[in-house]
């Protein structure tokens, strides 16, 4: 059964891929006989859909860590602010003001540019009720975007796959690293992660003369074919079994077979790798970025739109904001890539002339507390700014600060003015224009952010 | 000592598996999941006994001798402490940095000597299973070395897991709770009387002994009262309990009430029922690969709880059981990096690799011993497989059967992602040879000759049973195009069937 359910799913896959001509790369050679087998019963239920070609992408960026959000979007001006935090509290010399009660912190140029430029929107105070201060647990609550008294099985972006992208090839989602992030997992596993595009490839390590066929790399082809194909009889499309959405506790599949999945994934890795390394190769960055991991990863984003590779969504992360000592330190060195990086990749955009269909938004699983510890540092806190960047954003502040005033904090932290996930509803909404409440679970209303 | 209880109240569960099913296949998947596979020899050999000989084979290892001998830096070390402490108070910032430079290179050669020395054992050592027990308590008690900042400690904590491998339930959670290396993780050292810190007393029971929702936060809070007073003597390198920093007063903790301290705590925990069910739920998972349903955890932990708590006789009634051996576990369960890279080396009778390589190729695979992700360790189980890591292995299976250098950049020793450090690791790279696969010590001249029995070797030394008709007709078409059979083509043949997704589960 589970067996039939994965072909049903690579099947839409192909179907689109071949007659929705979602996918403009040429098919290898050895797919085109499954092709002409399926053509016959496919063609009646062929769907287009919009694609990262030519439709709006949303680049989520993840702080992890949790990030200060105090010392991010600062309130210089605050008493409050100066007495929870007398050594690490920021003053009006190491800010970069916004009005006269908040600025950026000083090493956030690139954002302050584009908050200049009309390209930065800043949610403020973003959070959820009863927040929880443990990083993997907070994180998954980012990631799935669920009550903190429940548990989900699928991210959000999972479910935007399944809902709003069925059929889709398997690049409709992009992460730039090694492992999958929760917000990905879904039904039907659609997402494709790589960090090194030279890398991201079968290295056949024969060395075939110039026009041979290098047979090591033929053959491990259709080793990793899906060979049942021709024989398996359409199903509906059934939610039960093992994906990878089962595994998000760690525990495994109940029910299912490994091997169907690492298939599938075999199959996504063959389909996307060549694709990935010509665009990584052809296309040039038209912007310097900063030598670091994020900005590694936004200037492969951006070669990689404009290579025009049919994704949707693209996930980046930057770690290191657990800032439990020597905060100033850290936040400095962080802040400096995560601004330069982010305008480098608009710059790039722009020069491409891409950048009015792209989206960038950042989280971070939690902020932290107001006052600040004995070591330079803060704990595990609650509400933070999230910050949205593209050529169509409402620039400017979003929502409200919240309080600082002692008797407005709940256990030492602010509490939030505005749940994530009326940031997401606006993101599907206004931004990937398909309904929310199928993704988010209920209808949460729609932050207006562009 | 009662291994079984009544059939009644394990309603009939975790039978032995009958005498006619033990045979070649089933005995490849014992030594797969309680060891990290073998050569088919090996599995042969196993078959050959009785079931419960086989496990007492690999379980009762204490009999057979381990010489493998300890890293000569893995003790106290007072001296050097001493010298910590004094420049931390009294070192100028310059001396101060100096003194971190050579400390920070000091832990990354001692971690990296620290990494190829279990792989080792892993890989060539007379007991496998204990050396599977410690990666699993390693990922359970899931500790990184990017906190601990001490190569000793990790060691220590490792040797822990080994010596307390199988044993007693409470005494794990009560030695592993005051080693050094978890006061530190979990900030237990520091944790004070007037400011009581509840790292470690939430984690233990959220994610060590009994799972979310079985606690209160008032447990959190009243069990880290009673948990002051365990800490850390830096110079000794020991625990130390400090009647001082201990809060004496009443506490009310997971029901009991009294001045209680931390030997309580782990005490009232192991006391739930849910501790017994928590763990074999866990131990089943990991050996398994499917989470067990009710009936059959409930199964398990009355076995464990019957046993007073002692895991050898549970895992002993685990490995004969029936349910150990069903179509949904066998050859169902994705390799870890780490099974992978061990058990590749195990069925090739081949050299674990040098290990700067063997640590490169584990952290692109996402499994970086000594530095799991986060306290709750690896997620494991699919979440191993993307389509990065999945093209990693099959490139890594390049690198061991031919002997070839993976393709490794800086950023893959980087200390942490993104961050540099990754430059010295890669100048060692530059200078390290491997072998490869050794073809005449595991094919007969006969399966080096003839393309039928050569695959038919390979599956069974690689698989324990067979590739799809159409891969096998692929790597007979891929043999077919070559006149006569080379060393390389056959190394070719051994990773194209390392590079399937039949060869990623075991």
């Amino acid at each position: 059964m589970k067996n039939e359910i994965t072909l049903q799913t690579r099947r839409e896959f192909l179907r689109t891929t071949i007659l929705g001509s979602a996918l403009t790369w040429t098919v290898p050679a050895f797919l085109a006989n499954t092709f002409a087998a399926l053509h016959a019963d496919a063609a009646d239920s062929a769907t287009q859909i919009a694609t990262g070609k030519d439709a709006t992408i949303l680049v989520v960026l993840q702080m992890a860590g949790g990030n200060d959000g105090l010392n991010t979007v600062v309130p210089y001006a605050n008493d409050f602010y100066h007495k929870a935090r007398p050594k690490i509290g920021l003053h009006a010399d190491k800010i970069l003001k916004l009005n006269d009660d908040l600025g950026l912190h000083g090493a956030l140029t690139g954002f302050k540019n584009l908050y200049d430029s009309g390209n930065l929107a800043v949610v403020q105070g973003v959070g959820y009720p009863n927040p929880n201060r443990s990083h993997f647990r907070s994180t998954e609550i980012w990631q799935t975007a669920s009550d903190s008294d429940k548990i989900e099985k699928y991210g959000w972006l999972g479910r935007y796959f399944d809902s709003a992208c069925s059929g889709a090839d398997p690049t409709v989602g992009v992460t730039i690293g090694n492992q999958l992030p929760e917000a990905f997992f879904a039904k039907k596993p659609i997402g494709v992660c790589f960090n090194n595009p030279q890398n991201y490839r079968f290295v056949s390590g024969a060395h075939p003369k110039p026009g041979e066929t290098d047979l090591t790399e033929e053959s491990y082809k259709k080793m990793n074919e899906l060979n049942e194909l021709e024989n398996s009889s359409p199903l509906p499309d059934d939610n039960s079994g093992g994906s990878i959405g089962s595994l998000a506790a760690g525990m495994p599949m109940q029910g299912g077979k490994a091997v169907d999945f690492i298939t599938r994934t075999a199959l996504d890795a063959q389909m996307s790798s060549d694709e990935v390394r010509k665009i990584a190769a052809r296309v040039k960055n038209q912007a310097v970025y900063p030598n670091s991991q994020l900005g590694g990863s936004l200037k492969l984003v951006a070669k990689l739109i404009g290579g025009g590779l049919p994704t949707r969504i693209y996930y980046v992360s930057q770690g290191g904001y657990d800032t439990h000592t020597n905060q100033i330190n850290s936040q400095q060195r962080l802040f400096q890539d995560l601004g330069d990086s982010t305008k480098s990749f608009v710059d790039d955009l722009k020069a491409q002339g891409n950048m009015q269909r792209v989206l960038v938004m950042t989280f971070s699983e939690f902020g932290r507390r107001v006052s600040e510890n004995a070591n330079g540092g803060t704990d595990h806190g609650a509400a933070a700014p999230i910050f949205i960047v593209g050529n169509k954003v409402k620039a400017g502040l979003l929502g409200k600060y919240p309080s600082l005033a002692p008797q407005d904090l709940f256990e030492g932290d602010i509490k939030y003015n505005v749940d994530f996930r009326n940031v997401y509803a606006g993101v599907l909404e206004n931004w990937l224009k398909t309904k929310s409440a199928p993704i988010l679970g209920k209808q949460f209303e729609p932050l207006q952010m562009v | 000592m009662k291994l079984f209880l009544d059939a009644s109240v394990l309603n009939d569960m975790l039978k032995p598996l009958s005498k006619d099913r033990w045979k070649f296949e089933t005995a490849a998947h014992l030594l797969n999941r309680a060891g990290f596979g073998g050569p088919p020899a090996q599995i042969q050999t196993l078959a050959g006994l009785d079931h419960d000989h086989a496990i007492s084979f690999l379980i009762d290892y204490e009999k057979i001798p381990d010489p493998t001998l300890n890293p000569d830096w893995a003790k106290p070390d007072p001296d050097r402490m001493k010298q910590v402490r004094e420049m931390n108070q009294h070192g100028t910032p310059e001396g101060k940095k100096q003194f971190q430079r050579a400390q920070q290179q000091i832990l990354q050669r001692e971690m990296i000597e620290l990494r190829g020395w279990w792989l080792q054992r892993m890989a060539r050592g007379p007991r496998p299973f204990q050396e599977k027990m410690v990666l699993f308590w390693h990922g359970h008690f899931a500790t990184s070395v990017d906190k601990v900042r001490d190569a000793y400690y990790m060691w220590r904590q490792n040797e822990l897991f080994r010596r307390l491998a199988t044993g007693n339930w409470q005494g794990l959670l009560l030695e592993a709770g005051k080693d050094p290396a978890m006061l530190i993780w979990l900030d237990q050292a520091q944790s004070r009387q007037q400011h009581p810190n509840e790292n470690y007393a939430r984690e233990n029971m959220e994610l060590f002994a009994l799972g979310e929702g079985h606690y209160t936060e008032k447990d959190v809070t009243e069990g880290a009262r009673a948990l002051t007073g365990w800490s850390l003597d830096r110079i000794t390198q020991k625990y130390i309990y400090r009647p001082r920093i201990h809060d004496d007063g009443e506490k009310t903790f997971l029901g009991r009430t009294g001045n209680l301290d931390g030997d309580d705590v782990i005490a009232q925990i192991v006391a739930q029922p849910q501790a017994a069910k928590f763990i074999t739920a866990k131990i089943w998972n990991f050996f398994s690969g499917q989470r067990p349903d009710e009936k059959l955890n409930d199964a398990l932990a009355a076995v464990l709880r019957a046993n007073g708590n002692n895991f050898k006789p549970f895992l002993r009634v685990m490995f004969r059981s029936e349910e150990f051996y069903t179509n949904d576990i066998v050859r169902n369960e994705v390799k870890s990096p780490v099974q992978w890279l061990v058990g590749s080396v195990r069925m090739l009778e081949c050299d674990l690799p040098p290990t700067i390589v063997s640590w490169g190729m584990l952290r692109q695979l996402g499994q970086d011993l000594f530095a799991p992700p986060n306290v709750k360790g690896w997620d494991g189980g699919l979440t191993w497989i993307t389509t990065n890591t999945l093209l990693t292995r099959y490139n890594d299976a390049e690198t061991l059967v031919a002997g070839t250098l993976p393709e490794l950049t800086p950023a893959d020793f980087a200390r942490k992602p993104g961050g540099a450090g990754g430059e010295k690791a890669m100048k060692v790279l530059e200078r390290v040879r491997m072998g490869g696969v050794n073809l005449e010590k595991i094919l007969s001249p006969d399966e080096r000759d003839n393309k039928d029995t050569l695959v038919a070797a390979l599956q069974h030394r690689l698989l324990q049973t067979t590739l799809k008709g159409d891969q096998e007709n692929a790597l007979q078409e891929f043999l077919d195009s070559k006149e006569k059979l080379t060393d390389a083509d056959i190394r070719t043949t051994i990773r194209l069937i390392m590079s399937t997704p039949e060869y990623q589960v075991a």
